[in-house]
């Protein structure tokens, strides 16, 4: 009962974050923002999503 | 009273989650070329720590304790934290551009910071009731915005400093970073 309840718990969380990420990507940017970027320097992570050579 | 300000002094300055902690490094390096960015990376660290241990704080208490599932308090913190973000970012896009403008752009960097992990975390880890969580909480991010927007007034000087060609960038950075440090150690006797 205890798992099923952790089950149910943790994949309402999951949803609710799906939720959260479709509703912001659909929101649109305010105008004037959409080519803003995070003033980053980068570290070594070049996988980082933010590091300037990810592209 | 006097025991809630000490912990708002301690975690805002005494064990300073960067400088003694060590955690939020990455911000810490990254966003700290500019005063603006990092005072706008700090005031969207702020927000999103006190709400999110707020949140978290609730449901392991109403949710987690009475359905013994304490040993999920990792995944859930994890999962609410992201989703805080997610949803703090678009409150910001539909009610203030402006604000959205200036720090923003800064809430995809702060879901993976772990400073807002540690402060839910350690609110549960040491048993703290809601006054001491509060506190916790408030002075946590406060001494994380106040380390960023130091060490960015140091790095704007360094910029245009004369430092040796081989210590430039990061290196110069870090070594600033440790003597800072250093510094923050002494206010360990204060309390």
């Amino acid at each position: 009962m205890r798992i099923i309840a952790g089950v149910l718990f943790i994949s309402a969380l999951i949803g609710i974050y799906i939720w959260a990420y479709i509703k912001n990507h659909k929101t649109p940017v305010p105008e004037g923002c959409e080519n803003i970027k995070a003033d980053c320097d980068g570290c070594k992570l070049v996988s980082c999503q933010l590091h300037p050579d990810h592209e | 009273m006097a025991e809630l300000f000490g912990l708002l002094f301690t975690s805002l300055i005494v064990n300073n989650v960067v400088l003694t902690q060590f955690l939020g490094m990455c911000p810490f390096m990254g966003v700290s070329k500019k005063r603006s960015s990092a005072l706008g990376m700090g005031i969207a660290v702020i927000f999103v720590i006190v709400v999110a241990a707020f949140v978290t704080y609730a449901l392991y208490y109403l949710v987690l304790v009475p359905l013994h599932l304490e040993f999920m308090d990792l995944i859930t913190f994890i999962l609410v934290i992201a989703s805080l973000v997610q949803l703090t970012e678009m409150f910001i896009k539909k009610t203030s551009p402006a604000l959205y403008k200036s720090l923003g752009v800064y809430l995809p960097l702060i879901t993976t910071n772990c400073v807002v992990l540690n402060v839910c975390l350690v609110n549960i880890q040491n048993g703290y009731d809601i006054g001491h969580m509060i506190m916790y909480s408030i002075g946590t991010p406060l001494g994380f915005a106040l380390v960023l927007f130091i060490f960015s007034t140091i790095r704007e000087k360094l910029e245009i400093s004369d430092v040796p060609e081989f210590f430039k960038g990061n290196a110069i950075a870090l070594i600033c970073a440790a003597i800072m440090s250093m510094a923050f150690s002494a206010f360990a006797g204060v309390i």
